[in-house]
């Protein structure tokens, strides 16, 4: 083998701390080592056209680049080499620049162990075979999972990209989040006004299946190929037939169900439509109230349904839909803040969620737009607003910024006055966070126009109170950290801005998806900075507050950012799988399964080889993490570019006794 | 390749591309300086890490090894790391018994956001590593040839009543056999007498004559487990003993054999004798007349002399601290069952117990003077039921080549630290490999190493249950047992 290695000075980054050209002197010692130079800016043109040359003037068969990480210039130099004529993975780096010119100025040490890194890269090389991508056919269909307005922008954008989208909502209509909303900030203009067009579309495009009530029950295979099992829950209406007419509703006699969609301000029917726009327009009934379901006895639905659609005895139903991409877009839901003692944990009627008090304002809520204490249904004359209700506090490890709170405090506290021009609104805050366009301005509006008092400080106690007309009153007790005061305002309602977290059952989907997930429930992206949109997983991809706090626009434009995903994805015929990946030695394979057992993708499968048992590997699932290399006693699978050989030369050139 | 003389110590860090690799790339972007030693080899995840590559590191002379992932459920390849952690941890505890200092070992997590902490891993674990010095090397450390553990002296008390005395129930576990043969079994495993009346060899039992020839005693030593996997497919019986069932079980769980295809005969034992403790009360090589056993008497006449050895002087020490003599698993189970000990067993050989109670370096010591005299028979490995690779074994191949073929000390310890790894949580604890070995070398004890530490850390021992999982091939995202160590 003839290897050619080349040594980076990258300016001065490396030359400043690493003798650059006795590396290049100690590495034409290596083994198989037939050509190194030190070179200025290696990833530069004339760079890469040296390589080039050399490449074709020595006869090289494989290339070392000392310089910097190759998670910066690994597939740069990867074409380099390729358009040279060689294969591309017979290529090594050495990071000499993160790993020793930047964090050290000892030259002779760093010299000595830029030489040394070039050794384990020149061993690596020499132990490198050609890969070679496979190519393999796309379903182009995509799942979207979630209905909020992330999922409903990647689902429109795809759709409207001539891509066929499954969409499964978990609960009876789409809209999500945003559907829940009264206005929207910094504009105060009405919430549904901007969605409900959308979500007709959704109902109304061509491309779009929608599968409402539904969730999403297992994932198999890879990207371009993924087959998904979806459970339609039981409705106990049959939707074909069902209008959406209401008279069901109208009808129920069980009107003390929790009404989930106003978050659980007010009662409604078992049997419920949850707003005039949802989408699809379609009742279903909750058996946990339903008086037939429950006793046997009623079924007035069905008497008065004048299309017959009520069914009594349905039952789940599982569909199977072929797609190639996934777009996971969950959205979040408030955390339990009833753990918080200090704001009643749930004990005051009067201390309510902002998701809550947004129910209260929106005109098709359960107060029609009226503010009214839960307590005793009268008009509060002080609202007081508490923030960081669960963000950013440490001591119930919840240490990060639901990111949108502040925002919509500052609107509910304009729409308090809009609502009730005498009432005075206060707002407790650590921090005001209105990064956005016209955010700030916004918040200044709050205060200046509509006479806000915001109060730096976190509220340590509310405190009940027995007025004297037999009303109750709450006292909070907060320090004003910037008069450095404390401060005590007794209120008649109290809106808490709850944190936010994964939405309940985040965990599992992640778990069916086979993407990460952190301890709060938020999908992890691939990259923090480069790869927000992807996952870990090929062909999932995330869309809106499931991969982390953001607001309505932030949501949309990732929405749209997955869809553009999707579209480049499927903008091939077919797909090209990473040829690192574990490759069995069926000689050595006993087939006793254990690499089987470790996959984590379920990317090996047991196969009949001349009647002995064999493990094989699904190409284009496998990803290359090497678990089943690890874990094979025989070493019969082994990750190309990563094998035990290459790990072992790695280490046997450095440590020899 | 050396380190640089009085500055560096040799350190090799195993890092997964996707965190820690990138947290190492953070700190250099942000200038963080860190001490030069670290030597770091990108691997595609920490789960990719065998712990072999920890031990061939440390073997061969490193002073210091560290492996880095991502944090516990933020693996690029989502699991990798929760068997990283297993395994990690278990190679840790592992090492002080080969005289490795575990400090000299560390695993952490680092995410490729953590600049700053990747600084701070790195400048931590170089200074201990200065701190505990260069590790001592094979090549310097003097050899120990003395095994006082295994003096009569020194012998474990048994946890349980031991005996020789013939079981009155081999006529009718003999009828047993030669019913199920006519049933359509096409053989069974068992014992039958060897060459002097002190041995016994495998059979495979195919007629009423061959069942004739079953024995059943102290001499019953081999765990007939092992054949198992070579009749796959194959209807077929085994007589077991209580350890050997454990084997059986095992190769069940792992499903290398079919419940469906083997029949297991049981019935309780008293214990087996270590041959090689009778045969050093006769001169060597002298020929075994007759051998008379009743309680627990074992009379041996050879050259016209008479000697007398009890079952307390001759057990097995796997037998001394047997908690399973009755078959755990059994189809047909013939005779009274033999009670099972109350007193708790502490699992350890007399090699375990010594070296627990050296200090690391004479261990180190110990295992050369015992390598010194392994002759590479692999006769541990042909008498394992559990080393289903066969043909295959790692030692022997090429690619991927984990040894040389060098006649060296070292070598031939780290085939036994493969073959205890590979059984890590999958040994029985049946001591088959340290029984064949014709040198007498305690290797049963780096088995049992490995067996301690994962019944402390996962509650686990294998063979007891046809559905167990071994805890190395299986993960928990929360380990109840396993903290994160500190690296100061």
């Amino acid at each position: 083998m003839k290897i050619g290695v080349f040594v980076c000075h990258c300016g001065s980054n490396i030359e400043a701390t690493v003798d650059t050209a006795e590396v290049a002197r100690i590495a034409l010692t290596y083994p198989d080592v037939a050509h190194a130079e030190d070179s200025m800016y290696t990833c530069s043109e004339p760079g890469q056209d040296n390589i080039v040359d050399a490449i074709k003037k020595y006869g090289l068969d494989g290339v070392v680049v000392a310089s910097c990480s190759p998670r910066m210039h690994e597939q740069t130099f990867r074409r380099t080499v390729e358009r040279a004529g060689l294969n591309r993975y017979m290529f090594e780096m050495a990071n000499i620049r993160e790993h020793v010119s930047w964090i050290g100025k000892d030259r002779e040490a760093n010299t000595n162990k830029a030489a040394e890194l070039v050794r384990l890269a020149v061993e690596k090389l020499r132990r490198d075979a050609p890969l070679h991508s496979r190519k393999f056919d796309v379903t182009k269909r995509v799942l979207v999972i979630g209905g909020g307005v992330a999922g409903i922008q990647a689902a429109l954008d795809c759709a409207d990209g001539g891509i066929d989208v499954v969409m499964v909502e978990r609960e009876s209509t789409i809209g999500g989040k945003m559907a829940k909303l009264d206005k929207t900030f910094p504009t105060v203009d009405c919430s549904s006004c901007v969605l409900s067009p959308k979500m007709v579309d959704v109902a109304q495009h061509p491309k779009i299946k929608l599968y409402a009530y539904s969730e999403v029950e297992s994932i198999s295979g890879f990207v371009g190929n993924f087959t998904v099992t979806i459970r339609k829950k039981t409705a106990y209406v049959d939707w074909e037939k069902c209008t959406g007419c209401g008279a069901c509703t109208e009808k129920c006699p069980a009107r003390h169900s929790p009404d989930a969609f106003n978050e659980c301000v007010g009662e409604t029917t078992a049997i419920n439509i949850p707003f005039p726009q949802a989408i699809p327009k379609k009742a279903v009934i909750d058996p946990r109230f339903c008086r037939k379901l429950t006793t046997g006895k009623c079924g007035i639905c069905a008497k008065v349904c004048p299309s017959g659609a009520i069914n009594y005895e349905m039952k789940d139903e599982i569909v199977t839909e072929q797609v190639g991409a996934v777009v996971a877009a969950t959205g979040y839901d408030l955390m339990d803040w009833t753990i918080m003692g200090e704001y009643g944990g749930g004990r005051f009627p009067d201390v309510i969620t902002s998701l809550q008090y947004e129910r209260m304002l929106s005109a098709n809520g359960p107060t029609a737009g009226h503010v009214k204490r839960p307590s005793d249904g009268r008009e509060p004359r002080v609202v007081a607003f508490i923030q960081c209700v669960g963000s950013r506090d440490r001591s119930i490890d919840r240490p990060y910024c639901s990111g949108f709170c502040c925002m919509y405090t500052a609107k509910q506290a304009i729409l308090t006055r809009d609502h009730m021009p005498e009432s005075r609104s206060f707002v407790f805050y650590m921090d005001i966070r209105a990064p956005g366009k016209m955010y700030d301005e916004f918040t200044r509006r709050a205060v200046e126009e509509y006479g806000v008092q915001y109060v730096r400080g976190r509220v340590s106690a509310i405190q009940p109170i027995q007025r004297a007309d037999g009303s109750l009153g709450y006292i909070l007790r907060a320090a004003d950290t910037l008069l450095g005061e404390p401060v005590e305002v007794e209120a008649d309602l109290v809106v808490l801005a709850v944190g936010i977290e994964g939405a309940h059952g985040a965990g599992e989907l992640a778990e069916k998806l086979r993407i990460s997930y952190d301890k709060y429930g938020f999908f992890m992206e691939r990259h923090v900075k480069l790869a927000p949109v992807e996952t870990n997983t090929a062909g999932v991809y995330l869309a809106g507050v499931c991969q982390g706090a953001k607001d309505i626009p932030a949501s949309v434009a990732q929405g749209s950012a997955a869809a553009a995903k999707v579209l480049s994805l499927f903008s091939r015929d077919k797909l090209e799988n990473d040829p690192q990946i574990a490759q069995v030695d069926i000689k050595r394979c006993v087939g006793c399964g254990k690499c089987i057992d470790v996959c984590p993708y379920g990317a090996i499968k047991k196969i009949d080889f001349r009647g002995q048992p064999k493990a094989e590997v699904v190409e284009t699932v496998c990803q290359g993490c090497g678990v089943c290399n690890a874990t094979c006693p025989q070493g019969a699978i082994q990750v190309s570019h990563f094998t035990d050989n290459q790990i072992l030369a790695e280490v046997n050139a450095l440590c020899q006794f | 390749m050396s380190v640089l003389s009085g500055k560096e110590l040799r350190i090799v860090g195993f890092l997964c591309n996707w965190c820690s690799y990138g947290g190492a790339d953070t700190a250099g972007t942000a200038r963080a300086t860190q001490p030069t030693d670290l030597r770091i080899i990108r691997v595609p995840c920490s789960g990719r890490v065998n712990p072999l590559f920890v031990l061939k590191a440390l073997m061969n002379g490193a002073d210091g090894v560290l492996v880095s992932g991502c944090h516990p459920r933020d693996c690029h390849y989502s699991a990798g790391n929760f068997y990283a952690r297993r395994r990690l941890e278990i190679l840790k505890e592992f090492l002080p018994i080969v005289g490795i200092d575990p400090a000299r070992f560390e695993y952490t997590w680092v995410s490729a956001s953590e600049g700053q902490r990747w600084k701070e891993v790195v400048t931590s674990f170089t200074e201990r590593i200065h701190r505990l010095g260069p590790a001592p090397k094979w090549a310097d450390v003097t050899p120990r040839y003395d095994m006082p553990f295994s003096a009569p002296e020194k012998r474990l008390e048994p946890i349980r009543p031991l005996g020789c005395g013939a079981n009155p129930s081999l006529p009718e576990l003999r009828e047993a056999i030669k019913k199920a043969l006519a049933e359509g079994l096409e053989g069974v495993l068992g014992w039958k007498p060897g060459f002097d009346a002190l041995h016994t060899e495998p059979v495979f039992m195919q007629t009423p004559e061959e069942v004739d020839q079953l024995v059943w005693g102290p001499f019953n030593v081999h765990n007939l487990a092992n054949f198992l996997p070579q009749y796959k497919g194959r209807k077929i019986g085994v007589v077991v003993k209580g350890c050997d069932s454990k084997g059986v079980i095992e190769l069940l769980a792992e499903k290398l054999i079919e419940k469906d295809d083997v029949t297991i005969f049981g019935m309780g034992c008293n214990g087996t004798v270590d041959l090689n403790r009778v045969l050093e009360k006769m001169p060597e090589g002298v020929a075994i007349e007759n051998v008379n056993c009743s309680g627990n008497t074992i009379r041996v006449t050879a050259a016209g002399r008479e000697y007398t050895v009890s079952m307390q002087d001759a057990a097995q020490d796997k037998c001394r601290q047997c908690t399973n003599p009755n078959a755990v698993l059994s189809d047909v189970f013939v005779g009274p069952r033999v009670t099972e000990p109350m007193a708790p067993a502490d699992g350890r050989s007399g090699a375990l117990r010594f070296l627990d109670d050296l200090p690391l370096e004479e261990r180190m010591g110990f295992w050369k003077g015992q390598m010194e005299r392994c002759i590479s028979c692999h006769a541990c490995r042909s008498a394992c039921p559990m080393c289903v690779c066969r043909d295959h074994c790692v030692s022997d191949a090429r690619d991927p080549a984990w040894l040389t073929k060098e006649d060296d000390v070292v070598q031939k310890l780290f085939f036994q630290l493969i073959h205890a790894q590979h059984l890590a949580g999958r040994c029985t604890g049946c001591g088959e490999c340290q029984r064949a070995c014709p040198m007498g070398i305690p290797v049963f004890a780096l088995k049992q190493q490995f067996g301690r530490k994962i019944k402390q850390i996962f509650g686990y021992g294998a063979g007891m249950d046809v559905n167990g999982v071994p805890p190395l091939l299986a993960y928990q995202v929360e380990e109840p047992n396993i903290k994160e160590h500190e690296l100061s």
